[in-house]
């Protein structure tokens, strides 16, 4: 392998691991507080693409209800993704309200809340491709305003190009980390968060507002979700009302992969898993999504707390 | 009736196929354990039928292909999925709850990915033009519902043998099972094996049934599918799965019919057709916060002999039925 190629998987497989490492966070957020899985974290992921879509004046295609509609404005792209994403974390807070809040006051089984959340993945996988239809939908070309296609990163010499998607999707995906970090670790919020997390009982009668506490956890892990559906939207294409599915069953890999409900883990396994795949050599890349879940499986028997997880001790 | 069954065969027998798959659920669901994997082994199952009947048991074109051939490549079908449950299940079944779902749907994705690039299954076009041992669909009826009996009567027996008892201490709770003497490894391998079987067997027959096989019979959609046969249905006893199975088999062709027929009205039809996928969502939902034990649940059971004997009982409180499947 030569230095371009190295170089070029090496900044390919940050920037998709970077991806996978703002989504599986939004998993995380709500697994360390409600010790659950949240299935629907991936249909908000989808939508979250959708709403970026619609807001940087994307048209709907034939098909639909709302067949060949855009909205009257564009935005430009980093307001559109923040807004999109705003708007991904809103719909996460309905789904605490709707399908897990009434689970949680009967305490129900986990088991049965996982349902429930794949209830909610059915339902909005399928409303968008009522409402929008299945084909695939692009981002206008010049979405990243001002960027070129690729750029540079070797010398003009001995040029190493990289798609300025990927950089974008770097660069967005590494602030993001650091404010989640910082608003996490420095914050009163965080602080919180953090309590609820440990022992939302405790944390209750310590004068903490769980229920709030829990439904910020939610919006966040949306927030992410819609960030990161943007990005990968933006850089190669949405490619329908499914493509969340099958990236949230690799984000379930990244956050196995790193310990269940650990924050550093999530993103310690986002980057392993986005490396492992840019790194796999071009005569087995038909087997690239089998990656993530051989890596599952081999963890999981091996190591089933994950890379930087808690053991759980079984309590009698 | 003639119409009826050739109107409605196929979705006959895809009710039957579907409680057998539900079954093959429930079966691991018996010893506590979530497991995702079934579309996996159906997949196998049909992929074993579809290749044996295509290029090993080649007939004269034109001519029907014999039963006894496809009763066979059932068996094959369902011993290699069973022999697959062995090596898969052992290192697999020492993880607990959500662990080993997980385990599982990477089983089925890479069970999936296998499928889509070996030359084999004929890659994502999968294998198309299975030869068909009846004239009319309606008919693999002789074959899915004795084979649907059979199952649920062996479950149903199940639930009351040692074996069985063994797979629901397991389930209520394991850490004691094991200190009275139950082995919880080998139970739990027990159970994901049986399931294993009938739905490797009952794809052997699907290949067959749908005529073409291809990497999208094994998916994680279909492991959801199927685990929401059996949790609305109800994961108590067996015939939950069943009944599950078949009714929200025939649902969407119900509404699709109704719609037809003009019972409602047609804007509301349109979207009974359209939308059948939403409504099916949306009742996943509401069957995990209303009904956590599903249709067939023991509260049903309880009312029903209560009232025989000429009391009236209120309803289980949320804090009984909501413990659901005592899986953590």
């Amino acid at each position: 392998m030569d230095l371009t190629s190295f170089v070029q998987s090496l900044l390919n497989g940050l920037s998709i691991g970077s991806v996978y490492a703002i989504f599986a966070l939004g998993y995380t957020l709500v697994f360390s507080i409600l010790g659950i899985i949240n299935f629907a974290h991936a249909a908000v992921f989808t939508l979250g693409a959708y709403f970026t879509y619609a807001l940087v004046g994307g048209a709907v295609g034939f098909n639909g209800l709302l067949a060949n509609k855009a909205l009257p404005f564009g935005l430009p792209f980093a307001l559109a993704l923040i807004l999109g994403s705003v708007l991904a974390g809103l719909v996460a807070v309905i789904i605490e309200v709707l399908a897990f809040r009434p689970l949680r006051a009967k305490r129900a089984d986990p088991l049965l809340t996982l349902v429930s959340s794949l209830g909610v993945a059915i339902l909005i996988t399928n409303l968008i491709q009522y409402l929008v239809g299945a084909e695939p939908y692009s981002f206008p070309s010049n979405t990243y305003e001002g960027l070129p296609p690729a750029i540079n990163f070797g010398t003009p010499n001995s040029p190493i190009p990289i798609r300025s998607a990927q950089v974008v999707i770097f660069g967005v995906s590494v602030v993001i980390l650091v404010i989640l970090t910082f608003i996490i670790n420095y914050t009163q919020f965080g602080k919180a968060l953090r309590a609820v997390a440990e022992d939302a009982t405790t944390a209750s009668l310590l004068g903490i507002n769980t229920d709030f506490y829990i439904l910020l956890a939610f919006f966040l892990s949306g927030f992410l979700g819609g960030v990161a559906g943007t990005l990968v939207g933006s850089s190669v294409t949405i490619a329908g009302p499914y493509f969340g599915i099958s990236f949230g069953l690799k984000g379930l890999a990244v956050i196995v992969l790193g310990g269940l409900g650990s924050i550093p883990g999530a993103v310690a396994g986002g980057l392993v898993i986005g490396l492992a795949e840019s790194f796999l050599p071009a005569e087995l890349s038909s087997y690239r999504d089998a990656v993530a879940f051989a890596v599952l499986f081999i963890v999981l028997l091996i190591r089933p707390r994950g890379l930087l997880g808690r053991t759980q001790i079984q309590k009698v | 009736m003639a119409t009826f069954f050739n109107t409605y065969g196929f979705l006959i027998v895809s009710m039957l196929l579907a409680a057998l798959l539900a079954l093959s659920l429930y079966l691991p669901l018996m010893a506590g354990q979530l497991s995702l994997a079934s579309p996996g082994f159906y997949a196998l199952g049909g992929y074993i039928a579809a290749v044996l009947s295509t290029r090993v048991f080649v007939t004269q074109p034109g001519g029907l292909f014999p039963v006894p051939l496809v009763l066979l490549e059932m068996l094959i079908g369902g011993l290699a999925s069973g022999v697959l449950a062995i090596i898969v299940g052992v290192p697999a079944l020492r993880l607990r709850g959500i662990y080993l779902a997980l385990a599982t749907i990477a089983f089925i994705e890479i069970v999936q990915v296998l499928a889509l690039n070996l030359e084999i299954t004929g890659g994502a076009v999968g294998i198309f033009g299975i030869p068909q041992p009846f004239k009319t669909q309606i008919e693999y009826i002789w074959i899915a519902a004795p084979l649907l009996l059979i199952v649920a009567l062996f479950v149903y027996r199940l639930e009351r043998t040692r074996v069985g008892r063994a797979f629901i201490a397991i389930r209520e709770d394991e850490l004691a099972a094991d200190a009275m003497g139950v082995n919880p490894t080998t139970n739990k391998v027990l159970a994901f094996t049986m399931g294993a079987i009938v739905a490797g067997t009952v794809g052997a027959l699907g290949a067959h049934f749908l005529n073409t096989w291809n990497a999208r019979q094994g998916t994680f959609d279909a492991s959801i599918g199927y685990l929401a046969f059996v949790l609305i249905g109800g994961s108590w006893t067996f015939l939950g799965p069943v009944l599950g199975g078949m009714a929200l088999t025939a649902l969407p062709e119900v509404l699709r019919s109704m719609s037809d027929n003009g019972a409602l009205p047609s804007w509301l039809g349109e979207f009974m057709k359209d939308g059948r996928f939403i409504i099916y969502g949306f009742l996943l939902v509401l069957g995990t916060v209303f009904l956590p034990q599903g249709f067939v649940s023991p509260a049903l059971f309880e009312r029903r002999s209560k009232r025989k004997e000429g009391k009236e009982v209120p309803p289980a409180s949320p804090a009984q039925r909501g413990q659901g499947l005592g899986v953590s």
